[in-house]
């Protein structure tokens, strides 16, 4: 692969990638993040493969393995152009049917189109799913269309063309003025002013300079920074060359979540490919600028995703983070002046510098703009990942684009942030999606998990979740995150299995505060965060728990007894034989009976087929 | 451990103590745990002391420090799975084989893990066994898939 | 030539080192502000939080630790606001609850004007101050101890679980450890902790002048700087 040498070079490579691309009339994209990889997408690109070679078709129609398209749910998802014709939940065995209908003869499979969820009605193409109609796909639109293997699809729909920009026409004081007129806040959960961030680290005294990119995305139920990270492994490479180049850094790092093996391997496919092309490395493209990273994995610590302790783990040591009293802008990883971004954050920067600040403060809200990516998950009808505008409404985002509730159990509550976050309920659905909005509200935008709750979850069970995870991920260097937590879990369980007392609901607001304030870190600070916001909101529910030995949601196992309706059982011996833990007995065709071995699990509910399993 | 393959992972890497974490990962990946030998030669080669390199080793949870199942099944536990039910394969798991998450069956057949999110929240409840990731899984189909391990078991040691 | 600055602390103008932590500058200069892991001359840990004072900064007060706060010109620190004492209450609160059969806790819960104890009583047998930890690391150069796992399995081990030869059982870890002094009243039977409380009339002297150092007995209790060996 030819080295680019200077800035032409990349002009004439582009050129002449339009003209390649021009010689191929069809191309079927397939989806191969993690997620429909899971859902089986290799064994469908191989199947077609076959199929296009056995046709001879294979100098005119190209597979292209994408990154996420968003609608996870109905994975794996293929594209075809042209005609935008979309299709949903593919398998491997309709191979031959899509190559000799649609690619061959430009016929639409009716079975593999979406179907509406309400009217049924089919919809052919990906930008008639009612799904997107309310996104603003900034960047995971490009993820749809380059294989993320491959840098000349990058450079094809016009990537490292605002690097470019930024190196010819633009000086470093300029180009961090033109972010911090975008108003682009970080996207990590921070929400701090990205520009002024670059303008402090650049302003720091000394020579040797880092940027980092924080890819440690440890809160559970998101997953936009390993998506974008798998499907535009470029996209951040180009952020963080033009971050470098206005900060005036040499050397960076990426640090990706050990748990997230594909996106490490792109980004380490990636950087290998910039050095190939010239694009990393000494005077990049003649410009005389210098910039070279490297990729550190992560190895399970959801602490690490901490400024000072992902520095920490860079290092080599265990991810404890340290005092802020001075600023990792000038005191980072090495004791250098560093800055640390996260995966959406960097990702969003060549846009704004090609497009310019005002297109991005266009959108969104006077506070928070530009797009944000949410992972939407849980009980909801249409799980995956969400672009929207900032500003936009929770309720747009839980029920338009959503498709509300899965199983028809109302939604209750939808949690974001993650385990620093807050759950919030209904009658708080119109609140936009603005960093200051729902950090006010008692909750955050965070790094963008949005997990849909319903009537059948117990919100102080939530509450025991998020602390139980926190628990194990503290560092445990501190004393009010360490203990705090610990005892904070010791309360809540004691609720959640019939010990509360009244006061303990104070108790917890006055240790929560304890720790929001005097915790060595983040983890510490917010790990309060979902008890407090779950006892502003749902406090009738603590109370149950409390006053009534009584759990609403029917969930948390103390509370809660299992018996088989004796009029109902068929004697079938499904719930028997299902029974993990050796709970049931009966003989065939006599009813059956749960006995004192039962754990509340539920399986045998979730086998019975006559509803003979009861919840009191 | 054979000590040539140690060799090679800490070759290159000599004196470096900031390629600590690396270096364990590697050889956690080659070996499937963290010997106490080899905890020491990585200290003295990388020149790190043994307390840093068993503090490095027992703070991440990459790192196993006991030999595992010869098949690793990892159950998600992130937010997402958690609503849809994930904490009955922890039930399902205690039934069929009666280790908790961490722990290995007494056969060493099974290593049982948890994970707090893989990010596949879509398709989930996840569980991962040696590296497949097995989407909206329930009980009955972990029990099934549990069972088809064992049966191919069965079939290799019938035919060693 | 140590370069000297002025800050202020609780209202008063202070000449300090530059770079000197501010709890050692605010106890040099008689002002009580509580501690447990800090050690003078071993690196600045940060953990216990008790020390924490308010940093003021324009119309804002952030609170971090004083022990790992640098002395620097026109510093503004409030060492004994309402807002930090509370807070410190409960740090105390929750470490005398952890491990109440130190004299050196129940006398730092006593400083920091603990009444109740809102949490069942454990018996823990170390805080994890990090002082032994330190200690055998920085001046020692033993590295025969260190801190293993994470959160709650966060305990102080042998390296691999074996005494190393680097250990030479000088015992300097045992003397600097706060776990190691038994309450006045003697060690509590399980089941029969509690808040001690014998030193009342400190008590009182905690809520009548909080930021002043009293030269309490408790000071010997927890090894506090003024009253350091």
């Amino acid at each position: 692969m030819p080295e680019l040498a200077c800035f032409n070079d990349l002009a004439g490579l582009r050129e002449r990638l339009a003209a390649e691309q021009a010689r191929i009339h069809t191309t079927i994209a397939v989806c191969g993040d993690t997620g429909c990889r899971a859902a089986g997408s290799r064994p469908i690109v191989e199947a077609l493969q076959a199929e296009i070679d056995a046709r001879g078709l294979a100098e005119s129609v190209r597979i292209r393995v994408t990154g996420c398209h968003g609608f996870c749910e109905v994975g794996p998802v293929m594209v075809i152009e042209p005609g935008n014709i979309f299709y949903c939940r593919v398998t491997a065995e309709e191979a031959g049917e899509i190559v000799s209908c649609t690619v061959a003869r430009g016929e639409v499979i009716e079975r593999l189109l979406y179907a509406d969820a309400d009217t049924g009605a089919k919809v052919r193409t990906e930008a008639e799913v009612p799904f997107y109609r309310f996104q603003d796909q900034v960047l995971l639109g490009p993820s749809r269309r380059i294989d993320p293997r491959s840098i000349e699809d990058y450079i094809a729909v016009g990537g490292y063309a605002a690097l470019v920009k930024a190196l010819l026409q633009m000086t470093p004081e300029q180009v961090i003025e033109e972010i911090e007129a975008s108003g682009l806040r970080g996207r990590g959960g921070g929400g701090f002013p990205t520009g002024r961030k670059w303008a402090s680290c650049r302003a720091a005294p000394g020579d040797e300079k880092f940027v980092i990119c924080n890819a440690d995305e440890g809160d559970p139920g998101a997953y936009m920074d390993r998506s974008l990270l798998e499907g535009n492994p470029h996209g951040v490479l180009e952020g963080m060359l033009i971050g470098a180049y206005a900060i005036g850094a040499q050397r960076g790092y990426i640090y990706v979540r050990n748990e997230y093996p594909l996106a490490l391997e792109h980004a380490r496919a990636a950087v290998v490919q910039a050095r190939q092309y010239g694009l990393l490395g000494g005077n990049i493209l003649g410009s005389g600028f210098a910039f070279d990273l490297e990729i550190a994995r992560g190895a399970g610590a959801f602490v690490c995703g901490e400024s000072t302790a992902l520095m920490a783990s860079l290092e080599g040591k265990v991810g404890e983070p340290r005092p802020k009293d001075v600023h990792t802008v000038e005191d980072g990883v090495w004791h250098k002046p560093s800055t640390l971004n996260n995966v959406e954050t960097w990702a969003n920067v060549p846009a704004i510098i090609h497009n310019g600040a005002a297109w991005f403060a266009a959108k969104g809200t006077e506070r928070s703009k530009g797009t944000k990516i949410f992972a939407l998950t849980g009980r909801v009808k249409n799980t995956g990942l969400v672009e929207v505008a900032m500003g936009t409404p929770l309720r747009t985002i839980i029920y338009e684009i959503g498709g509300g509730a899965s199983d028809g159990v109302a939604v209750k509550a939808v949690q974001t942030g993650g385990p620093s976050g807050g759950c919030l309920p209904v009658s708080q659905f119109d609140l936009p999606v603005d960093f200051d909005t729902l950090a006010e509200a008692g909750s955050m935008v965070g790094s963008g998990g949005m997990v849909v709750m319903d009537e059948h979850t117990c919100m102080v069970d939530v509450a025991k979740y998020f602390l139980s995870f926190l628990q194990e991920e503290s560092c445990g260097k501190c004393v009010p995150c360490r203990i705090g937590i610990d005892r904070m879990l010791e309360i809540v369980t004691d609720i959640t299995e019939g010990r509360g007392r009244p006061e303990q609901l104070d108790l917890l607001e006055d240790l929560g505060d304890t720790m929001a304030e005097a915790s060595l870190c983040a983890l510490g600070k917010t790990a309060a965060n979902p008890v407090l916001s779950t006892l502003r909101y749902f406090r009738e529910e603590y109370e149950a728990h409390i006053a009534q030995g009584r759990c609403p949601a029917g969930v948390c196992r103390a509370l809660i007894h299992y018996r088989i309706e004796e009029e109902r059982c068929t004697g079938c011996g499904a719930c028997l034989r299902a029974c993990p833990h050796g709970a049931i007995e009966g003989e065939t065709e006599k009813p059956h009976a749960i006995g004192a071995a039962c754990l509340k699990c539920g399986i045998c509910r979730e086998e019975c087929r006559f509803d003979a399993v009861q919840v009191a | 451990m054979a000590m040539g393959r140690l060799d090679e992972i800490v070759a290159g890497r000599e004196g470096q103590p900031h390629r600590l974490i690396e270096v364990l990962q590697d050889i956690q990946e080659a070996h499937g745990y963290l010997s106490s030998e080899a905890m020491e030669m990585v200290a003295q080669r990388l020149s790190v002391p043994l307390i840093e390199v068993f503090r490095v080793a027992s703070f991440y949870k990459a790192f196993a420090l006991a030999p595992r199942g010869r098949h690793l099944i990892t159950a998600c536990l992130g937010t997402a799975c958690h609503v849809r039910g994930a904490p009955r394969m922890l039930d399902e798991v205690l039934g069929q084989l009666g280790v908790a998450p961490g722990e290995t069956t007494a056969d060493g057949l099974f290593t049982v893990e948890r994970v707090n999110c893989l990010g596949a929240c879509a398709l989930g409840p996840l569980v991962v066994l040696d590296g497949e990731y097995h989407h909206h899984m329930t009980p009955g189909r972990l029990r099934r898939l549990i069972e088809s391990v064992r049966a191919a078991e069965a079939e290799v040691a019938a035919h060693a | 030539m140590l370069q000297q600055v002025t800050m202020t602390i609780d209202g008063a103008p202070v000449r300090a080192p530059k770079g000197a932590p501010v709890l050692e500058v605010a106890l040099e200069y008689a002002i009580c502000i509580p501690h447990l892991c800090h050690v003078p001359n071993l690196t600045a840990f940060g953990g216990c939080r008790l020390c924490i004072v308010e940093v003021v900064e324009g119309d804002r007060a952030r609170v971090t630790t004083s022990c790992t706060l640098d002395a620097r010109e026109g510093l503004v620190v409030r060492a004994n606001s309402e807002r930090v004492r509370r807070l410190r209450r409960n740090i105390a609160e929750l470490l005398v609850a952890e491990a109440p059969n130190s004299r050196a806790l129940q006398d730092v819960a006593v400083r920091c004007g603990v009444t109740q104890v809102r949490y069942p009583f454990r018996r823990k047998d170390c805080i994890l101050c990090g002082r032994c930890v330190r200690l055998c690391a920085e001046q020692w150069q033993a590295h025969a101890i260190g801190f293993v796992g994470r959160g709650k399995d966060r305990r102080v081990e042998y390296p691999l679980g074996v005494r190393p030869d680097s250990c030479k059982r000088r015992h300097a870890c045992v003397e600097i450890c706060p776990m190691t002094i038994t309450p006045c009243g003697g060690p509590m039977e399980p089941g029969e902790e509690r808040l001690c409380g014998q030193c009342e009339s400190q008590l009182t002297m905690e809520r009548d002048m909080p930021g002043v150092c009293i030269q309490c007995e408790l000071g010997k209790g927890f090894h506090c700087l003024r009253a350091a060996v």
